[in-house]
């Protein structure tokens, strides 16, 4: 008698365990099942969009490759692909329908917005927000996305340079010219490090080089690139090199001429705030703003930790503590009078 | 809409949005910082205009002021001579208050019991209410009322003052270099007083992963309720072990190696995360350091008491009245004549002895996970085999109790130390973890790794006693 209970209630906790509406095994499965189609969808039309954008042909073949799937499972999602009305065939090559190009534009929008949170909000190091964002890109909702963009400010580009595609698929416009088609000596700034392939992008990052910094080609032949921001000299490989896009500067920047990173400045010196680096983006660059570090704003060093760091400035009179690396992003030119 | 939509006009709000949608993308970067610019340039013409400024002695004082408590020579030690006063102050001052509201909810608890006997109500309603729940209620009431209600008070006078960021700011290289923010150093401070507040206290870190760091670690600074454990063992066995002149001292002393220790880890344990779990850039440290103001009293008597005393001391209830109930049940339930409690403890004692504990510790500290005032008074209710949490009047009587009745060595206790200062929060701290961070992924985390490190350093300490012969 006992035993038959015994059997039963195991029973039915098992068929709990498989059909229970949100935790059964059999809704896990169900769900895991359509967040990978979702996921495999998404990439095979980022996929389609990149060869598009390059005027490339995509095969079959080709898609099965980028996606590191069977050539069966790649034609299986085509075919539902095309069904749903997002792929078209043009002789044997595909083709992304218009409907099929605006949600790989939402695709594409919602991971340089992830790239762009992770790299300035959350401060992961660059390296690392590519994975990580097309990772997590597949589970946000259209409704999340919009909510990430307010909260940054409808950002236009993400941390790579690359243009942020707005709700309605509109890309801001720029003009960018590759470093290994800019003259040499002639200054530019950099707005564009590409991230693909991930070798050298990292071999861009161990250099030093970032978005907003100003360079200027000191020699370039067919072995190197020399480049110089007037502090370091960076050497690249063409190959490398051809990644980054640079852009002329606007009349107003000024380069060297008395001005110096904040934590340079010698003690109880006043001087005049003149930027906040363009490397300084996001949470670090609202946080100075809101403390009221803006151009021409009067600031000085004041107190000394015992270790040398942090140290206290005096500013719209404050006194805000920085570390060294905080203190280096902001641009600053000493005034004539030294302070009381 | 390609023109400036005109008020005379009427459109339909979507297209309003299309437009602002393709103006956008013209507005370029970094158009905040042009609001910023424009909004502090119209407050600075305003104040020009109606602020006059006469001299500025106050101005003066706080740079004086500055110059002494971040200096060199006085800054650490000025830091530490307040924060010592503080803690004495909590610790004497709130024993006799302790001692008073204890001797008068134990006496509501034999009143209430004595009456329901006199009704004629079964010994074990009576028992589990009375001698269960209420006296659970009641032991962490009178345990933990007094100290949060001195020390959270005096600190915030010290915060008030303006004192504290001061703090923050000369400490802030040791975390710095743990990667993580110099305003851990008040949360930290904040977690002797208990570790839920302290937690709720990382709200003033203004970069998540700095502030998730501070939450992970807070636990590794003994609360409150850790502190009378601590000051107990190190009179009973460490002051023991030196003559009588320097007792005290060496007592004093081994607390101190205690928090010392505890601080080791939170710096060691912050570095880790920085490094593997939490791993990103340092986010901006921008610390104010406002002007020293001359305290608000009654609101220093709002935020300690009510928000920060009477606030931990609720959620500590909630969890401690079950508690209660669940060792009274453990205390009084008998399987083949030997209680509930004993048959777990004899469960536990293998693994136990192996981190240098025996298994009523350890059983102590599952059935105590809501309190940390509890888990003496549990240890002693299974050693004495009463059926409810139990006191003993003198610390003479506690040592022939422990030491000639239960087996423990000058191992256990240290051992039982330093299982104090890294075992798992309590529950009231993973509550408000789980509420601060809004995840019981991050609460379980830190379950995970201070458990890990408390069975981890335990064993060590066990096995090294043991091959050095001292166990």
């Amino acid at each position: 008698m006992e035993n038959y209970a015994l059997w039963l209630i195991l029973a039915l906790l098992l068929l709990a365990a498989v059909f229970l509406p949100r935790w059964g095994l059999r809704s896990l499965v169900r769900r895991r099942l359509a967040a990978q189609q979702r996921e495999r969808v998404e990439d095979a039309l980022k996929t389609a969009l990149d060869q598009q954008w390059e005027n490339r042909p995509l095969s079959l073949r080709g898609l099965a490759d980028y996606l590191h799937l069977s050539e069966q499972a790649a034609q299986r999602l085509v075919e539902s692909m095309q069904a749903q009305g997002l792929l078209s065939l043009r002789g044997s090559d595909l083709a992304l329908t218009p409907e099929g190009e605006r949600t790989a534009l939402q695709v594409m929008r919602a991971h340089r917005l992830l790239e762009r949170y992770l790299a300035y909000e959350a401060r992961m190091p660059l390296e690392k927000i590519h994975r990580e964002a097309h990772r997590m890109e597949h589970t946000l909702t259209p409704a999340q996305v919009n909510e990430m963009e307010a909260a940054m400010g409808f950002p236009s580009r993400d941390p790579h340079g690359d243009p942020i595609p707005s709700l309605s698929g509109q890309l801001p416009a720029g003009t960018s010219t590759l470093l290994t088609e800019w003259k040499a000596n002639l200054p530019a700034r950099i707005i564009h490090l590409e991230d693909e392939p991930p070798l050298a992008y990292a071999q861009i990052l161990a250099e030093g080089l970032h978005l907003g910094q100003v360079v200027r080609i000191l020699e370039a032949t067919p072995e190197r690139y020399l480049l110089s921001d007037g502090e370091n000299e960076y050497r690249l490989a063409p190959a490398v090199a051809a990644n980054i896009s640079v852009e002329p500067l606007e009349e107003t920047i000024l380069t060297g001429e008395g001005i110096l990173p904040l934590n340079e400045l010698d003690h109880d010196q006043k001087a005049e705030i003149v930027s906040l680096d363009e490397a300084c983006q996001g949470f670090t660059r609202r946080r100075f703003l809101d403390l009221g570090l803006t151009p021409g704003t009067i600031i000085f060093p004041e107190l000394l930790n015992s270790f040398g760091d942090p140290r206290a400035y005096r500013v719209r009179g404050t006194l805000i503590a920085l570390r060294k690396e905080q203190a280096a992003q902001i641009w600053v030119r000493p005034t004539t009078e030294a302070s009381a | 809409m390609t023109t400036p939509p005109q008020a005379s006009e009427t459109f339909s709000a979507y297209d309003l949005l299309a437009y602002a949608d393709k103006l956008r993308p013209q507005l370029g970067e970094n158009f905040r910082d042009t609001i910023v610019n424009s909004l502090y340039s119209e407050a600075e013409a305003i104040a020009r205009r109606a602020v006059h400024q006469k001299g500025d002695r106050r101005y003066d004082l706080d740079q004086r002021i500055d110059r002494i408590v971040t200096s060199p020579i006085f800054g650490l030690p000025i830091m530490l001579l307040l924060l010592a006063a503080v803690f004495w102050l909590t610790i004497v001052a709130a024993n006799v208050p302790s001692q008073l509201l204890a001797t008068a909810l134990f006496w509501v608890e034999a009143q209430a019991a004595a009456l329901f006997d006199g009704l004629g109500i079964p010994w074990w309603i009576t028992g589990f209410i009375w001698h269960g729940v209420f006296r659970g209620l009641a032991w962490v009431v009178s345990v933990m009322l007094p100290p949060m209600a001195i020390f959270f008070p005096a600190f915030t006078i010290l915060e008030d003052l303006g004192y504290l960021p001061r703090v923050a700011f000369n400490l802030d290289f040791l975390f710095k270099k743990a990667g993580a923010h110099g305003k851990q150093a008040l949360t930290m401070a904040m977690g002797f007083g208990c570790n839920a507040a302290g937690v709720i206290a990382t709200r003033v870190i203004d970069s998540p992963r700095e502030r998730l760091i501070a939450i992970l670690t807070n636990n590794f600074v003994p609360c409150n309720g850790r502190f009378p454990t601590l000051i107990m063992l190190a009179t009973v066995f460490v002051a023991a072990a030196f003559p009588p002149a320097f007792a005290s001292f060496a007592a004093a002393g081994a607390v101190l190696v205690v928090v010392l220790i505890g601080i080791f880890f939170t710096l060691v344990v912050s570095w880790a995360l920085s490094r593997t779990v939490l791993k990103g850039q340092a986010s901006a440290f921008t610390l104010e350091l406002p002007p020293y103001r001359v305290p608000n009293i009654p609101r220093i008597l709002y935020t300690s008491l009510i928000d920060r005393t009477l606030f931990v001391l609720l959620r500590a209830l909630g969890t401690a009245a079950p508690a209660g109930a669940i060792i009274w049940l453990l205390a009084n339930i008998n399987v083949d004549g030997v209680s509930l409690a004993n048959h777990v403890a004899s469960f536990l004692n293998p693994f136990g002895l192996l981190l240098g504990l025996d298994g009523v510790i350890l059983l102590a500290y599952i059935i105590a996970i809501p309190a940390n005032e509890i888990v003496v008074p549990t240890m002693l209710m299974v050693y004495m085999g009463t059926g409810m949490m139990t006191d003993v009047g003198s610390y003479d009587s506690l040592r022939t109790l422990l030491v000639d009745g239960n087996g423990w060595t000058m191992l256990t206790a240290i051992n039982l130390m330093l299982f104090s200062l890294l075992h798992n929060p309590c529950g009231t701290t993973i509550l408000t973890i789980r509420k601060e961070t809004n995840s019981w992924k991050w609460a379980g985390f830190s379950v995970v790794i201070t458990l890990g490190l408390a069975f981890l350093v335990t064993f060590l300490t066990a096995s090294l006693a043991r091959l050095l012969g001292w166990g």
